[in-house]
């Protein structure tokens, strides 16, 4: 899962981006609201952490133009919390609203629903076969027993069970699961797929040879 | 109570004067007709005692005991040769002195000619007269007489007009010869009084009528009166619990009601002004809060959430620390304006001179607009002030390090003072981008702020000229902001000349 986040305090934002990074998704910044725009626009964000107040272009501008062209989820955030402020921010397309100050625990749970309603999921729980994934805490459940995936290919798994039965390209994968600031080395997709197979079974994921991998898969 | 009411009140009081007014009306109207009445009666008595008194005739030859004496009704036989006579005298009015024997002289015989007697009536309701001789025997009674007529004192002399006095229903007027006999003419008024007690029935009833119109009328007045003020009642009402946004609908507003509603609603307008000026201040102090509590939210709840290394702990510290100097600076910039708006901030108040706390200042920030790249034009000759040198330096400091802030790269910001009768002007200006048409009225507002963004990083709290206008203003001085965009902005301070 590949997550934006635009926040003009930089404290806030390199703590922000900390924390979603340990819970495994892949975070690119923007400090201000054009390179925010631009990022949002050009990538196919799971979602985009979206602070109202901003520099240059503020949050609801940036929303409004973002709308035109991407329905990515977007979470508000801001310090305004009078009722006329939420109404105004999801009429304009927020998919979710947060008010400043917040708990990272709540934060991390609404961006993990946001991404699982625009995959049309309604559960935290997957299930590919006899593999159980909980997205809640993070768990990944083969025939009752829990086995351990590093962050990396957890997301990975996670990322193909939400769209099981679809063939995901390579391309859409790196997009999804590395940040702007990571090289992406061709093979690394292959060694966290080879190693998923490892502990999930060779038949949990299957290649689609030129198009790409696929997971479930009506099988 | 219903005599707490306004409206109980004032028709009460209106009722009493009503009420007083109509009786004073009614018993004067009474007495005025009353009076009439009884002298259209007494006219009638007098009218008829003349002639009565006339009547009287010494008698020829000398009185004695076995003389002519009148019996009731008079003797008819003599009426021939004394009628002519009678009608001599003029009607009411006693008769003339001398014209009856004096005292001591012999006894009258009565005779009243039949023209004058038919003024006498022999109904029960009609005029009677009775005649006493000097002895106190009746001379002399018409039929209609009641049967007891007591003959009247004799205590006075026999000039004057007659004497009068009710006998019961009976109205008697009486009147002493010379001769001392004594003449008396009554008649019952019973049906006159019987009238009059009538009409004071139908005055009173008359005026019963009026009053309950009058009361009728005075309540709907008072009602129309009293609308207005239950008006503005209900609307103080609402207001005290807690809809500010109501106002008094006055249709007229020229008269003193409409002149005290025009006047209640321009208060609650700036109630309401002042309460949205406190609850959006609230809003906005609570509103700066929200972003440095976050950060340090976000930052310990990131680094508790598993082992971290010296460094990053270091990291979250540090940046928890700047949050919480964010806050102090909030705090202390909240805590100022507080104390100067309640007018407890202890300024100082010393003569001192402007220029040397504009040169200071200008040292101050110099390192500032050099890192800009920005030159500080300083032209202060001496401006002898009284007040805080501190707070003084303070407002300055300010308005130069918005004047770099907002300033142009490799632009100028110049601060001059001058002396202007009376006052001391101190300008700083710089060469920005100025200030927009829309903001310059609301730049002094508190949390205001030209960049909608907060700038965490700026250390900025959006009260700084908030704080500063205060400042000056509580040195009886002003600040004003002038600015053409593209043109950079001027910032003026006047102060009162001192010391």
């Amino acid at each position: 899962m590949r997550i934006l986040i635009v926040e003009d305090e930089p404290d806030l934002l390199r703590s922000l981006a900390q924390a979603l990074q340990e819970e495994g998704y892949a975070v690119d910044t923007a400090a201000e609201g054009e390179t925010g725009l631009f990022n949002a626009q050009n990538y196919d964000y799971d979602a985009v952490v979206l602070d109202v107040m901003l520099p240059k272009v503020d949050g609801w501008e940036i929303l409004r133009r973002l709308r035109k062209t991407k329905k990515t989820p977007v979470l508000m955030l801001t310090a305004r919390d009078q009722p006329k402020d939420r109404v105004r921010g999801l009429d304009t397309g927020a998919d979710d609203y947060v008010v400043k100050p917040f708990d990272l625990a709540e934060l991390f749970a609404r961006l993990r629903a946001l991404i699982r309603r625009s995959a049309g999921r309604t559960s935290n729980v997957l299930t590919a076969g006899d593999v159980v994934i909980d997205t809640g805490a993070r768990q990944v459940l083969r025939g009752g027993r829990e086995v351990a995936l590093t962050a990396r290919e957890y997301a990975l798994v996670e990322y193909l069970a939400l769209h099981q039965g679809e063939v995901v390209t390579r391309t859409t994968l790196y997009e999804h699961l590395f940040d702007e600031n990571e090289s992406t080395l061709s093979n690394l997709l292959d060694v966290h797929v080879s190693n998923i197979r490892k502990k999930l079974g060779a038949d949990f994921i299957i290649t689609r040879r030129g198009h790409g991998y696929c997971v479930g898969g009506g099988a | 109570m219903i005599f707490r009411s306004i409206r109980w009140r004032l028709q009460l009081w209106y009722g009493l004067v009503f009420l007083a007014l109509l009786a004073g009306f009614g018993l004067t109207a009474y007495a005025l007709l009353r009076n009439d009445q009884l002298r259209h009666l007494d006219e009638e008595f007098l009218r008829r005692m003349g002639p009565v008194s006339n009547s009287l005739r010494p008698l020829r030859g000398g009185p004695g005991p076995d003389g002519p004496r009148m019996g009731r009704g008079g003797r008819r036989g003599d009426r021939g040769d004394r009628g002519g006579r009678g009608g001599d005298f003029p009607n009411g009015g006693p008769p003339e002195e001398g014209m009856f024997p004096g005292p001591g002289e012999p006894g009258f015989q009565f005779h009243l000619p039949s023209e004058q007697a038919a003024m006498f009536g022999s109904e029960s309701n009609s005029f009677y007269y009775v005649v006493w001789a000097r002895d106190g025997k009746e001379l002399a009674r018409s039929v209609a007489a009641p049967p007891e007529v007591p003959r009247p004192e004799d205590t006075r002399a026999p000039q004057g007009p007659p004497e009068w006095r009710m006998r019961g229903v009976f109205r008697e007027f009486w009147h002493p010869t010379p001769g001392g006999e004594m003449v008396l003419v009554g008649r019952s008024i019973a049906e006159d009084l019987a009238g009059l007690r009538l009409l004071a029935w139908e005055l009173a009833g008359a005026g019963g009528v009026v009053l309950l119109l009058g009361l009728t009328g005075g309540w709907w007045v008072a009602t129309r009166a009293i609308r207005p003020i239950e008006d503005i009642s209900a609307t103080a009402v609402k207001i005290a619990a807690g809809d500010l946004s109501q106002r008094i609908s006055a249709a007229d507003t020229d008269n003193e009601l409409g002149r005290l509603a025009a006047v209640l609603n321009s208060t609650f307008a700036r109630l309401e002004a002042s309460f949205a000026q406190q609850r959006q201040f609230t809003s906005d102090a609570a509103h700066e809060l929200r972003t440095p509590i976050t950060v340090m939210l976000t930052q310990t709840q990131t680094a508790l959430n598993r082992e971290r290394g010296a460094a990053e702990y270091r990291a979250t510290v540090e940046a928890c620390q700047r949050a919480a100097q964010r806050m102090r600076k909030l705090m202390e910039s909240l805590l100022e304006l507080a104390r100067l708006d309640a007018g407890q901030e202890t300024l100082q108040r010393v003569p001192f001179d402007l220029s040397k706390t504009v040169n200071e200042c200008v040292e101050l920030v110099t390192p500032l607009a050099e890192a800009r790249g920005l030159r500080i034009h300083c032209a202060a000759p001496a401006l002898p002030c009284a007040g805080d040198p501190e707070r003084m330096g303070q407002v300055i400091t300010n308005l130069l390090g918005n004047a770099i802030e907002y300033s142009q790269e490799c632009g100028e910001v110049r601060i001059s003072g001058e002396r202007q009768s009376g006052t001391v002007k101190l300008s700083v200006s710089n060469s920005g981008p100025g200030i927009a048409v829309e903001d310059l009225p609301r730049i002094f507002e508190r949390f205001y702020r030209v960049d909608k963004a907060r700038s965490g990083s700026g250390g900025h709290t959006g009260l700084g000229l908030a704080i500063s206008k205060a400042i000056v203003e509580a040195h009886g001085g002003s600040l004003e902001a002038a600015s053409r965009p593209g043109e950079g902005a001027t910032f003026t301070v006047r102060l009162p000349e001192g010391g």
